[in-house]
This record gives structure tokens, sequence and C-alpha cells, in this order.
């Protein structure tokens, strides 16, 4: 190494102090006092180090990489900055860890009522952050009505070894659906401790292996899968899926307030069936009212994910078993999906920091 | 987290003895709740009348050296426990449980 290279080139120091700086918007707090940081090398007049993320999904990693990158390399003697962007998802504080202690955080989708979208919104969040490079997981609860083996392109039951069940893989994704289990047209005619069972099943005997997140599909409405499922595993929080029209008749809100009652974090609302884009003309149409998604969510004070439109690519990559966000991820409504599904990481990220951490002896 | 919420988060529960549950929550309070008055107040629906909410257990019937065999989370909103006599069904919530700190200050408030 050249003397003066020695001489002019920043220290570990300098370079950290600079890095504080840079604030993560979500969890507002510097990168360094997040502990990002990792592997910082400095040779000559190059540094080196890694940025590691609380999600491979985070709506702002390209900001805070170029903020950091602009800010290193405006220290005296540095001429290069090379920065690996890596990730880690926190596992949430939680109570309760004995049950899939392989999850780092449970998700759950949910809706005041059906036909609402909840399934498609929940499938492509879902592959949204497996796309991004996350380890993700679909349990698809709603034993009624189970549609995401159609929208995964898989029907048929998943093998079992000994006394687990292996989850099928498709678009990136385990999955896991009572659809699975019974045939295609067969309905399931069952009583709440029927249901409370499958879905017990579903969550524990599956072997899930390590997840970062797994995404549960529940069921419309509030019943006895929910209830089962707030009182037998420890939900990192909920999305809730709206149409305007819904939220304008305030369906949406029961849901919301089964969540608050047993305390599970809302994560925020999604609105479906935004508007329609005419295929012909390509005019916006707000056939069920428009802007009442985030007018709620600033009222009752959660966070507002985003609006998806009517969209009929939505609804033939679904039916064909092939999310869009995967098999069209440049189309217009999988960036929204996306964007959707990056909040919901950002969200996650923000409880596994802020949540209280419970000691139980 | 909101702050009318900070009372009834708890911080850490703790089986301190058969006999004694304590619970320090978020807002600093340190509850210490006797097994035996907590198997009283349970609000189960063999122990309270679900639509009057009339006490079916009487105080009595519960004697005052009753233990806590077992105590489990339900999701994270309530706790759930294992009297020594065998009941097991009363889900206690968090905010039910605050409610029933014994207390000086609590008991005044609750007034």
């Amino acid at each position: 190494m050249a003397f003066w290279n020695k001489d002019s080139a920043p220290n570990e120091e300098q370079v950290l102090g600079v890095l504080k700086k840079v604030l993560d918007p979500d969890l507002h707090k510097d990168i360094v006092s997040l502990g990002f940081i990792r592997n910082l090398k400095i040779d000559g007049s190059t540094v080196y180090f890694d940025l590691n993320l609380t999600t491979p999904a985070c709506p702002v990693r390209d900001q805070m990489r170029d903020q950091a990158i602009a800010l290193v390399k405006s220290l005296p003697g540095v001429e290069n900055v090379e920065v690996k962007m890596t990730s880690e998802v926190r596992q949430a504080p939680q109570m309760d860890r004995t049950a899939l202690k392989g999850v780092r955080n449970l998700i759950a989708v949910g809706s005041g009522k059906g036909g609402v979208g909840k399934s498609t919104i929940a499938v492509n969040i879902a592959a949204s952050l497996g796309a991004a490079g996350a380890r993700v997981g679909l349990l698809d609860a709603d034993i009624y009505g189970p549609t995401t083996p159609i929208m995964l392109g898989i029907e048929t039951a998943p093998k079992s070894i000994g006394n687990r069940i292996v989850p099928q893989q498709a678009s990136g994704l385990k999955f896991m659906s009572m659809g699975l289990l019974v045939k295609t047209d067969q309905p399931l005619i069952w009583r709440g401790p029927m249901a409370t069972k499958a879905l017990q099943q579903c969550l524990f005997d599956v072997d899930w292996g390590e997840l970062d997140y797994l995404v549960i599909d529940l069921p419309p409405g509030t019943g006895d899968v929910h209830l089962t499922l707030a009182q037998s595993i420890p939900l990192t929080g909920a999305v809730i899926v709206s149409t305007p029209q819904d939220v304008g008749l305030r369906i949406s809100m029961k849901t919301l307030r089964m969540f608050q009652q047993t305390r599970v974090p809302i994560l925020g609302i999604v609105e479906n069936m935004s508007y329609y884009i005419c295929p012909h003309c390509d005019s916006k149409d707000h056939i069920f009212g428009h802007g009442g998604g985030a007018r709620a969510a600033t009222e009752l004070g959660i966070p507002f994910l985003g609006e998806v439109p009517l969209d009929l690519a939505i609804r033939t990559q679904s039916d064909i078993g092939s999310p869009i966000v995967i098999a069209q991820p440049e189309a217009a409504s999988s960036r929204m999906l996306r964007e959707i599904a990056e909040k919901v990481a950002a969200q996650v990220s923000i409880r596994a920091f802020e949540a209280p951490v419970l000691e139980v002896e | 987290m909101p702050l009318d919420q900070r009372a009834t988060t708890p911080t850490k529960i703790k089986k301190v003895s058969p006999s004694e549950l304590m619970i320090i929550w978020a807002d600093g309070h340190e509850s210490h709740l006797p097994s035996p008055v907590l198997r009283r107040e349970c609000p189960c629906a063999s122990c309270r009348d679900e639509m009057t909410g009339a006490r079916i257990l009487l105080p009595m019937h519960v004697p005052d050296d009753l233990e806590i065999r077992k105590v489990q989370l339900v999701g994270q909103y309530a706790l759930q426990f294992e009297w020594a006599d065998g009941h097991h069904t009363g889900i206690f919530a968090f905010e039910y449980l605050r409610e029933l700190c014994p207390c000086d200050e609590c008991r005044k408030k609750a007034k």
C-alpha cells in the first residue's frame, strides 16, 4: 500500500461517523445504531461494507444504499465504495416460540367479507417476498373455499414423511392448503371443532422448516378459524384486504376490531378492486367508489398499504396457476403488488424492533 | 405502543410460587395475583353465567391454598391457568388481569 494512501484514508470511526447520517425511514434510527453495517473494511482508498437490512423486500433499500455510498465517498481519501446488500429477517419478539419455531414472522391476511380478492393478494404478497429473496410459506387457511391450489397451479395432495406433511412448492413458495387434502369438487361440511383441528394440523403438522415469513390466507369474516389462529400462534401482524365499497359499508372494520381485541398488530389495509382500467380505451373507472381505503386507514391510524386495480391480467394469471408478480413482473399491477409486499415487510420489521419483549417464567 | 395500552401490556409474567403469579406491565406497575383470587374470578362460562355475568362458582368454594399448576399464553392477548382442582377453561385477557390487580393503588382506582 502506498504511503500517502495510508495517511489520507479514513479510519473505521470516520466511516461509521458519516454512515450514522443515514436513517432508516421506517425504524427512525440510523443504520449504524441499528447494526446494519457489517464487515467494514478499508483498503487504501476503497471502503467495503455489507448493508444488512431487515428484509430483502425493503422498499427503501436503493435509497439507503445510494445515500450511504455518497456519504462515504465524500470523505477525503475515499475513491471507491463497495457495498454488498444483504438481509436478515428478524425474528418477531414473540411470546410463545415453542410452536412453529423455524418461522420468524407470521402474517395473516384477512377480510371482512368474501370475494374481495383476499387470496389473490395473499398469494401475490407471498410470491413477491419470495422473489425478493426471502424464504416464504403460504398457508391457505380458508378451509371452506380454498383457492390457492388453483392460483399456484398445484392441486395434488402433499406427501408425508412419518406423521409430518411435506408442503408443496410452487412459484418459489412452500404452500399448504386444505384444498389439497380433499377432492376439488368436494365441499367441506364441518362444524367448528373440525375446522379448528384441520387448521392446527396445517400449522403444526406441516414441515415448514426455516421461513422468514409465513403468510396465512384466512377465511372471510370472523369465526372459528380466526379465533383458533389468534389463540394458538403469536401472529406478527395482520393485513386487511377490502374493496372501496366494503370499506364504505364498514364491513372490514369488524375484522379489524377482532384483531385488535386479540392484540394482533394491524400491518395495514390493502384496497383491492380500486378501479377498473378499460382494456379498449385505458380509461380508469372507480366502479366501487374511490379513496375509501386510504381514508379509513388515516381515520384508524393504521398504514395504508396500497391499491390494486381490477385487472384482467391478475385474474387470468391466477386462473392458470402462475401469480402475476412472477409471470409478468414488469406489469403495472405487479409493481403495485410488489410495493404492497414491500410495505408489509417494512411493517413487520418495525414490529420486530418496537414490540416489547415478554418474558414468561 | 399507544399510551393507554401500556397498563394492559405485560412485559414479564412469572409464576413466583404455586400460589402467586407476578406480572410486570409496560407502564412499570407490578401486580401480585394470588392463585385463589384468580380462580374465584375465573371468567369462563362454567364459573360465570355467560349472559348475566352472575357468579356460578362461589368464592367460598375455592380453598385459600389452591395452587396454580400451569400458566399458558393464549396467542398474545391472554393467559390460561390450570389449577390444582383441574379447572382450566378460563381465558384471562390482559385487560382483565390488570383489573384484578389487588394492590391498594389499583383498588382505589377501581372504586
